[in-house]
């Protein structure tokens, strides 16, 4: 079942490189997105499938919103060079490439060495029923505190690059000549968008705080988080959001993501307490780092959603 | 076995997004092909230890042949809310490039490039 599902990824992936249309490559990734999702539940792993979910909506949104000002749909101009060059060449280094490495592959037996020690003694050492929870929140907390900041990094990025006025940041306010989404037109659009919202909210709620005992947790959490402020704008078209203070928010649960991580996971403040407390202290533990995660995430991609809108009111000056 | 297969169709995917990649006139294409190689990597590292019917790793006392590995799964949502935030900043850097340059094209940019740099 997962080979065929993978075929059918390979057969996606070759339709979308061969397709010429912008429209239509937008289009086939989100099922290619979606077809991984799938492959992803076959493969034992909810969460990763979740987090793609949620994701691949996001990536389907953000080359939208600016689909229609700045994608010609076709390629304008194909470059020199006959189909020889462009095609034929390309492709005979793709095959000796892919020939290479196939020969050179290491063959050996998968060892699940470290995945057995962890789900053996997960339940003791970190808690929760959800060992890929207790992974990314205790065994490998270095590796989401990186992750963390590398979020930090790129909101930073996205701002640097869309250069606009500070008063516009600041007030929150947008003036729009043009409204951006037509959704709020259509009433029956409007309608399922207001009963699904806060539907929404609390399912990203429900992921964040059960994130230790059943799939889930605050970077799918915090997506989901996200996706209801997309919906928000998109029935009333209002951004009236302050992102000068998410900002600013999103820099200080980062901060309070390191200062507590480190001070419970390194300098081992559970040592010091009793039996009977450490129990309920590693679930504290663990949803607090979940319910902090979720908010960074979440605060994060309103910064970047809300920048693609204000870019793409601003008009195209050439 | 089944691993080994898993393995080889994920690296013909992986190999389909380079070819679309290394062919792409247009930079939007280069992104989504970016994505494509993305989950091609993803499927590559959640296939190490598959075989048939393989349950998800949830629950307290959990049989360690029957169910997934969970450290790659771990890395790998990492890896996916990471790819998300690369992708925004990748078309954020087009369009402020498309502002200045005005096109879509490698080709095209790269003639505007010299030109502005010969005024």
């Amino acid at each position: 079942m997962t080979q065929i599902l993978l075929i059918f990824l390979i057969i996606m992936g070759i339709i979308t490189v061969l397709e010429r249309n912008i429209a239509r490559i937008i289009i086939y990734l989100a099922i290619f997105s979606l077809i991984a999702s799938v492959g992803y539940m076959l493969m034992g792993s909810p969460d990763v499938a979740m987090a793609e979910a949620i994701a691949s909506a996001f990536t389907v949104i953000f080359f939208i919103i600016c689909f229609e000002k700045y994608f010609s749909f076709t390629d304008a101009v194909i470059g020199s060079g006959g189909i020889a060059r462009r095609r034929i060449i390309p492709l005979i280094f793709t095959l000796v490439l892919f020939g290479a490495v196939m020969y050179f592959r290491p063959i050996s037996y998968d060892t699940m060495y470290l995945g057995d020690l962890y789900i053996a003694n997960f339940t003791y050492d970190v808690g929760g029923t959800n060992p890929v929870t207790a992974i990314y929140l205790g065994y490998r907390v270095y590796d989401t505190l990186f992750e963390a900041l590398v979020v930090v990094i790129s909101v930073v990025a996205a701002i640097h690059l869309s250069a606009f006025s500070d008063e516009q940041m600041k007030t929150g306010k947008i003036i729009t000549k043009e409204t951006h989404s037509e959704v709020h037109d259509s009433g029956l659009a409007v309608y399922a968008i207001q009963i699904i919202c806060p539907l929404m909210l609390l399912y990203g709620v429900y992921l964040v705080l059960n994130g230790h005992i059943t799939p889930g947790g605050g970077f799918q959490g915090g997506l989901a988080i996200a996706s209801f402020f997309i919906c928000r704008y998109m029935i009333y078209n209002v951004t009236d959001l302050p992102i000068s203070k998410i900002i600013r928010m999103e820099e200080i649960v980062f901060v309070s993501i390191t200062i507590f991580a480190v001070s419970i996971v390194f300098l081992g403040a559970m040592a010091y307490l009793p039996e009977h407390l450490y129990l309920n202290f590693q679930i504290g533990y663990m949803l607090i780092m979940n319910a902090l995660i979720g908010l960074k995430v979440a605060c994060g991609f309103i910064i970047l959603f809300y920048r693609y809108i204000v870019i793409e009111h601003d008009g195209v000056e050439l | 076995m089944e691993t080994e297969l898993i393995e080889i169709l994920t690296l013909v995917l992986f190999f389909v997004g380079f070819y679309g990649l290394i062919t792409s006139t247009n930079i939007v294409k280069s992104i989504v092909f970016i994505s494509i190689l993305e989950t091609s990597v993803v499927l590559f590292f959640l296939g190490i230890g598959y075989h048939t019917g393989i349950m998800p790793p949830i629950g307290a006392d959990l049989d360690p042949t029957a169910v997934a590995d969970p450290l790659p799964q771990a890395l790998m949502i990492t890896a996916v809310v990471i790819g998300l935030t690369g992708t925004a900043v990748n078309i954020v850097m087009f369009i402020t490039l498309f502002r200045k340059y005005g096109t879509a094209s490698w080709e095209n940019l790269k003639i505007k490039n010299a030109e502005q740099d010969l005024c």
